[in-house]
């Protein structure tokens, strides 16, 4: 009886041309709301930007010289790193004195998802174990992996047998 | 300015958003206000070109 009540009464595909149609559908989902989506769409893309311009404009970010001391040199020899924080505590930053007798600071906080990059002494250069980022330890640019931006360069300089972290430098090279 | 135009515009806008977008981004996580600055107002720029297009093909569409 349900069965019967739920069939349409022919089979002739000529009557049943329009049960395809769905009226609600077709008001709802048309080239003309498709072309107001994708314009509300352009729209909310370009006023987004805008919250970055005004946190440019009210951030206060750092521009005076700020100058920390790190470790003596003598208590870093040549093939090993140190970890350290600068310009403030949450921000950690890595020391390395190069094979070569370079001393190469950046702040070891990966460009990709911000995880811990270390120093793999053995081929002289920073990884960032999680997903396998690699970058050159002599001017912390990406050179494997999902990384997409440079380490932000810490300046250093050494003054009477001790290491000072003076400035750093987010994009550089 | 024709419908097709129109339309034309519009997307080219929705895929120039996209990128401005990143770029503004990128820019600014490199510290580089200027050109957050300067990437910011070219998007509010092609918006309002968006905006303007909308109305005119409205006109268009809706007489």
């Amino acid at each position: 009886m349900k069965d019967k009540r739920n069939k349409p009464y022919t089979e002739s595909d000529m009557v049943n041309l329009v049960n395809n149609v769905n009226r609600q559908e077709d008001l709802r989902y048309n080239r003309r709301s498709f072309l107001k989506a994708a314009a509300g769409t352009s729209i909310a893309l370009g006023l987004s930007t805008l919250p970055f311009s005004v946190k440019a404009m009210v951030d206060t970010f750092e521009d005076e010289e700020n100058r920390q001391e790190i470790t003596k040199l003598a208590d870093l020899p040549k093939g090993s790193s140190i970890e350290f924080h600068y310009p403030t505590e949450e921000e950690s930053a890595l020391l390395v004195h190069t094979k070569a007798g370079e001393l190469k600071a950046y702040n070891n906080a990966c460009t990709h998802l911000m995880c811990p990059v270390f120093y793999e002494e053995k081929d002289e250069v920073l990884l960032c174990p999680c997903h396998k980022g690699y970058f050159d330890l002599n001017n912390g640019h990406p050179i494997a992996g999902p990384p997409q931006r440079e380490l932000p360069m810490i300046e250093v300089e050494v003054k009477n047998g001790t290491v000072y972290a003076v400035d750093r430098k987010y994009r550089h090279g | 300015m024709g419908n097709k135009i129109c339309w034309i515009v519009i997307l080219l806008t929705l895929a120039i958003n996209v990128m401005l977008l990143q770029w503004t981004i990128n820019a600014y996580l490199g510290h580089e206000f200027e050109r957050v600055f300067l990437y910011s107002l070219l998007a509010c720029g092609s918006a309002s070109v968006t905006l303007i297009t909308v109305l005119i093909w409205r006109k268009k569409e809706y007489q």
